[in-house]
C-alpha cells in the first residue's frame, strides 16, 4: 500500500493537485467576474499580486503571517469593489477589445506599480507550516503540511463560494444579476452593486490564491502571477468562461498534466501545455466543454 | 400618477411625444395603441429604463425620472416586461423569492399567497422556469411582481402568445386582483377588446402621441377610434 | 491647409499612395541626417515599434482581433536573425529580413489557425498564453538561443560610401547611428507602403467588414476563417520584421525583451495613436520616438532618480495609464481627435 502512495504516479497527482487547486481558484475568480460583468479581468492576477504585497510586506515588520493574510483579504475586497466603480464601469455595453484594454493596461500600472513601491526582487514568505514532504517508510510521501492545508483551504473556499451562491439571498441576486440584471432592477434588486460584490468576492479569492503560490514558490514578485493567471484563463476558458465547477475542474487538470507533462516529457513544454489543451478543448467544443450548447448571439 | 408632456427620444426617432395623462389609483387604466406606437417605451421610461428628453412621472407626489430603476422598484412600481421575463435558469421558487428580496415582507407568507392566487406555481414550484408554458410563464410573472405588493403594476403585453381562453381568464384575474389589492394597474395591450373589458379607464396612443384619452366605456364606443386605431370592426 | 488636402487625397490612388511614402521615407531620411546622433538612436528604434504597431493595427484595429501576443512574433524575427547572422556572418541584411518576415508569418499561421477559431476575449487570453509561453520556451532552447543571456551578433555598421556621404568620414560612430536609423526609415516606408495598398485593397475591406459585423461579412460571401487567418500572418510578418530590425539595431537577441511588457507597450502605443487608421498607427510610431525621451525628460521633472525603482518602472505606469485614461475617454486616440477637430474647423468654415 505504502508503495502505492510513493509511486510515480501517485507523487505527480499529488504534486499537480496542489498546483491545480491553486489555478481552480485564479479560474474561479475570473468566472465569478466574467458570468456577471462580461469583462475578461486581464488584471487579475496583477490584482492579486498586489493585495498580497499590500500584506504579506507586513511580515518583515514582525506581523503575524495569517494575520498579513487577513490583511491582503481586505486590500484586495478595496482594489475589487474600487476597481469595479472607477475601470470597469464605464466598459459595460462597449465594445469587447475597450474592457481588454483597460484591463491590460491596468495589468501594467498594477505591476509596474508594485516593482516601484516594492521592487521587483521576489521576496519569500516564511511558510508558517512545514513545507516538507512526509515519509512512508523511506520513500518520500508527496504532501507536506503545506500542501495539505494548501488543497483543503483551496476545497473550503470553492465549497464556501459556491455555498454562498446557492444558498444565500445575496447568492440569488448576485445570481440574478448576472443572468438578467435588467429584469432584476425591476425587482428592486440592486443591482450594482451585486456587480460591485461579484468583483470584490473574486478578487479576494485570486488573492488568496496568490499568497499560497508565493508562499509555496518561489515568493512575491511583481511578475509572479504572470504564468498562474494565464494557467487559470484557460481553465476558465476550457470550463466555458461561465460554469464556475468547470473552471475548477479545468484547473485541477492543468495542474496534473502539467506535473506529468515535466516529469515524463520535459520541463521546457510545460508553458505550452495548457496552450495546447487550450486549443484542442476549442476545437473540439468552442463554448466550453462543461456549458450547454448555446446559440450564437447576433 | 401623472404623466405630463413626456417625450422619449431615441436618437433621432421619438418614440413618445409631449404625452400627458393621469392614471388613476385602484382602477385600471389600458394603453392600447399599434405596434410601434410607444407604449412599451412609456412603461420602461416609468420603471427608469430609459430617461426621457423632458417631462414628468410623479407617483404620490414623488417624481420618477432621474432615479435609479431598482430605486423606483421598491417605491412600489411592479414591472412586468414585455416577453414576461421569467429567469429561465432558476426555479419557479426561486424567481418568486428574487421577487421578495429587496422589500421588508414575510417570504413565507408571500409564497403561500401566490400559490393560492395561481395553484400551477405551487405544484411546479421546484421545476425550472425554462420547463414552463407560456402561460405559466405568465402566471410566475405575475407572481413575482405581486409578491412585493406593488402599489401600481405595469403590465406589459401580458397576453401575447396565449390562447384567447388563457387571455380571458387572466385579464379576469387582473381584474380581481385590482379590486382585491386595492392596486393600479397600466394594462398594455395589442388585444384592445380584451383590455377595454376589464379597464376602467383607457388611453390611446399612436406614434408616440396620445389619441384618445377617456374612460374605458367611452373608448370602447368611440367608432372611429375602433376603427383606426384599435383595429375593431364591428 | 490646401497641400495638407492634396497630400491626404494622394492616398487614394496606388500612384499617390507611392508618392507619399516616397515622400515620407525622403523627408525622415533628412531629418537623420540633421538631428543629433542620439537622437538617431530613437528614431532607428521607432522605425522598428511602427513596423510592429502597423502589423498590429492590421489585426486589431480591422480584422478586429485583439492581441497580446505580437511582441512573441517579434521574438521569433529576432532569434531568426540572430541565428542567421551568427551562421552567416557576411549575408547581406535583407536576407535577415525577409528570413525573419517568413518565419513570423509561419508563427502567425501556427497560432492563426487555431487563434482564429476564439472571439474576443478567448482569444486576446491566448496571444497572452502564447506570449507568457514563448520567452521561457525560447530560453529552454539552449545554444541555439543562446539562453536566457540571449544571442549576440555583429550589427548594422556604415558602409563607407555613406559614411563619406553623411559627413565626417572619421567619425564612425556617428556614422553608424545615421546609417542605422536610414535603414530602420528606409524599411518602415515600405512597410508603410504595402500596408497602405492593402488598407485600400478589397482583401482590406474585408477585414473591416469582417470586424464590423461577421455575420454580415459571411453572407456577402467572405471567408470569416481566411480573412482572419490572413490577418493573422500579415500580422506576424510585420512583426517578425519589426523583431529582426530590433535585433539589426542592436546586435542582441534576449528572449525577455520580447515578454508581455513590450506587447502592452505597442498595444499602449496604438491605441493611443488610434485604432483602425493608419494615421493612428503613424503617429503611435512618432510617440514611440520620444517616447522614452518624454519619460526621462518627466522623470527629470519630478526629480526621479531613473534608477530608483519608481525611475525605472515610471515607464510601465505611464503607459498604462494612457492605455486607460485613452480608452475610457477618447477611445479612438489621437488620430480620432485630430479628425474630430478638423471637422469642427471644417464646419465653421462652412457656416
Ligand atoms: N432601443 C431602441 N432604440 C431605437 N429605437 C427604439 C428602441 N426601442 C424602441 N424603439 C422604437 O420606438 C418606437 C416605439 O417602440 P415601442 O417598443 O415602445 O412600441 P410598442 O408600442 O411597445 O410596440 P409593440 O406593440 O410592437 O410592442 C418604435 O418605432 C421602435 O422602433
Ligand atoms: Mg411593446
Amino acid at each position: 500500500m505504502g508503495a502505492f502512495f510513493t509511486s510515480r504516479i501517485v507523487s505527480d497527482i499529488l504534486i499537480g493537485a496542489a498546483q491545480g487547486v491553486l489555478v481552480g481558484l485564479i479560474a474561479l475568480s475570473l468566472v465569478l467576474i466574467w458570468q456577471s460583468t462580461h469583462v475578461l479581468n486581464f488584471a487579475q492576477g496583477a490584482m492579486a499580486m498586489f493585495a498580497a504585497f499590500c500584506g504579506m510586506t507586513m511580515l518583515e515588520h514582525g506581523l503575524n503571517y495569517w494575520v498579513c493574510v487577513l490583511i491582503s483579504l481586505v486590500a484586495a475586497m478595496l482594489l475589487g469593489g474600487v476597481t469595479e466603480r472607477v475601470l470597469v464601469r464605464p466598459l459595460y455595453g462597449k465594445a469587447e477589445i475597450n474592457s481588454i484594454v483597460v484591463m491590460v493596461g491596468f495589468l501594467g500600472i498594477l505591476e509596474s506599480g508594485a516593482s516601484s513601491i516594492w521592487s521587483g526582487m521576489a521576496r519569500q514568505l516564511t511558510s508558517p507550516l512545514s513545507q516538507t514532504y512526509f515519509t512512508l517508510g523511506s520513500k518520500t510521501l508527496y504532501l507536506s503540511p503545506f500542501s495539505l492545508f494548501q488543497i483543503g483551504s483551496a476545497l473550503t473556499l470553492m465549497l464556501g463560494v459556491a455555498a454562498l451562491f446557492r444558498f444565500t439571498k445575496i447568492g440569488l441576486q448576485l445570481r440574478a444579476s448576472a443572468l438578467a440584471p435588467e429584469v432584476s432592477r425591476l425587482l428592486g434588486v440592486r443591482v450594482s452593486r451585486m456587480l460591485t460584490l461579484g468583483w470584490i468576492i473574486s478578487s479576494a479569492v485570486g488573492a488568496f490564491a496568490a499568497i499560497i503560490i508565493a508562499t509555496s514558490g518561489s515568493g512575491l514578485f511583481p511578475s509572479n502571477m504572470d504564468g498562474f493567471f494565464v494557467f487559470g484563463f484557460i481553465a476558465a476558458a476550457i470550463g466555458g468562461l461561465e460554469s464556475p465547477g468547470g473552471a475548477i475542474l479545468a484547473g485541477l487538470l492543468i495542474g496534473i498534466i502539467q506535473t506529468f507533462v515535466a516529469d515524463y516529457l520535459s520541463p521546457s513544454w510545460v508553458a505550452f501545455t495548457p496552450v495546447l489543451i487550450l486549443v484542442l478543448s476549442q476545437l473540439v467544443r468552442p463554448a466550453g466543454i462543461f456549458t450547454k450548447n448555446t446559440t450564437r448571439r447576433l | 400618477m401623472q404623466i405630463s408632456n413626456l417625450t422619449v427620444r431615441y436618437g433621432a426617432i421619438e418614440a413618445i411625444r409631449d404625452v400627458t395623462f393621469t392614471a388613476m389609483p385602484s382602477r385600471i387604466t389600458a394603453v392600447l395603441g399599434a405596434n410601434g406606437a410607444g407604449k412599451t417605451t412609456l412603461l420602461r421610461t416609468i420603471s427608469g429604463l430609459v430617461q426621457p428628453a423632458s417631462g414628468s412621472i410623479v407617483i404620490e407626489g414623488v417624481e420618477l425620472i432621474g432615479r435609479a430603476t431598482d430605486d423606483i422598484a421598491r417605491l412600489g412600481v411592479g414591472h412586468v416586461p414585455e416577453g414576461r421575463g421569467v429567469i429561465a435558469e432558476f426555479t419557479v421558487e426561486e424567481n418568486l423569492r428574487l421577487g421578495a428580496m429587496a422589500f421588508d415582507i414575510d417570504l413565507a407568507a408571500g409564497l403561500d399567497e401566490q400559490y393560492q392566487q395561481f395553484p400551477v406555481l405551487g405544484e411546479r414550484r421546484k421545476q425550472y422556469a425554462s420547463t414552463l408554458s407560456g402561460g405559466e410563464r405568465q402566471m410566475l410573472a405575475m407572481a413575482r411582481a405581486l409578491i412585493a405588493q406593488p402599489r401600481l403594476l405595469l403590465l406589459d403585453e401580458p397576453s401575447l402568445g396565449l390562447a384567447p381562453l388563457v387571455a380571458a381568464e387572466l385579464m379576469t384575474t387582473i381584474r380581481e386582483l385590482c379590486a382585491t389589492k386595492n392596486l393600479s394597474v397600466l394594462l398594455v395591450e395589442q388585444n384592445a377588446k380584451g383590455a377595454l373589458r376589464i379597464a376602467d379607464d383607457a388611453v390611446v396612443l399612436s406614434v408616440g402621441r396620445v389619441v384618445a384619452n377617456g374612460s374605458a366605456a367611452e373608448v370602447a364606443s368611440d367608432d372611429q377610434l375602433r376603427q383606426y386605431y384599435l383595429g375593431l370592426v364591428q | 491647409m490646401k497641400i495638407t488636402q492634396i497630400l491626404l487625397r494622394l492616398r487614394y490612388s496606388s500612384l499617390g499612395r507611392l508618392v507619399l511614402a516616397l515622400l515620407g521615407t525622403v523627408v525622415a531620411i533628412c531629418v537623420v541626417l540633421l538631428v543629433s546622433a542620439q537622437s538617431d538612436t530613437y528614431i532607428a528604434n521607432a522605425g522598428a515599434m511602427t513596423i510592429a504597431i502597423l502589423g498590429l493595427s492590421l489585426l486589431t484595429g480591422w480584422s478586429g482581433q485583439v492581441s497580446i501576443g505580437n511582441s512573441g512574433f517579434m521574438a521569433v524575427g529576432a532569434f531568426t536573425t540572430g541565428i542567421w547572422a551568427n551562421h552567416h556572418q557576411s549575408s547581406p541584411i535583407i536576407i535577415s529580413l525577409l528570413l525573419s518576415i517568413l518565419t513570423g508569418a509561419i508563427a502567425g499561421l501556427l497560432v492563426g489557425i487555431p487563434a482564429t477559431r476564439l472571439k474576443g476575449p478567448y482569444l486576446a487570453g491566448m496571444t497572452l498564453a502564447f506570449v507568457t509561453a514563448m520567452v521561457p520556451f525560447i530560453q529552454s532552447l539552449g545554444k541555439l538561443t543562446g539562453g536566457s543571456g540571449g544571442l549576440f551578433f555583429a550589427n548594422l555598421s556604415s558602409p563607407s560610401w555613406f559614411a563619406n556621404l553623411s559627413g565626417d568620414p572619421q567619425n564612425f560612430i556617428v556614422a553608424n547611428y545615421r546609417w542605422a536609423a536610414t535603414v530602420s526609415v528606409v524599411i518602415t516606408g515600405v512597410a508603410y507602403y504595402f500596408m497602405s495598398n492593402l488598407f485600400a485593397s478589397r482583401a482590406g475591406r474585408a477585414m473591416r467588414l469582417v470586424r464590423d459585423n461577421d455575420v454580415a461579412a459571411e453572407l456577402m460571401g467572405v471567408n470569416l476563417g481566411r480573412v482572419r487567418v490572413g490577418a493573422f500572418v500579415i500580422s506576424a510578418a510585420y512583426a517578425g520584421l519589426a523583431g529582426s530590425l530590433v535585433a539589426l539595431l542592436s546586435g542582441v537577441a534576449r528572449a525577455d525583451n520580447f515578454g508581455l511588457a513590450l506587447s502592452i507597450e505597442i498595444l499602449s502605443l496604438l491605441v493611443l495613436g488610434g485604432i483602425g487608421t493608419l494615421s493612428g498607427a503613424l503617429m503611435a510610431g512618432l510617440l514611440a520616438a520620444y517616447a522614452s525621451t518624454l519619460i526621462a525628460k518627466l522623470n527629470a521633472l519630478f526629480g526621479l532618480n531613473p534608477y530608483s525603482n519608481l525611475g525605472s518602472n515610471s515607464q510601465g505606469i505611464i503607459f498604462g495609464l494612457l492605455l486607460v485614461v485613452t480608452m475610457l475617454t477618447a477611445p479612438q486616440g489621437m488620430a480620432g481627435l485630430l479628425k474630430k477637430i478638423s471637422h469642427l474647423r471644417a464646419r465653421k468654415e462652412a457656416e
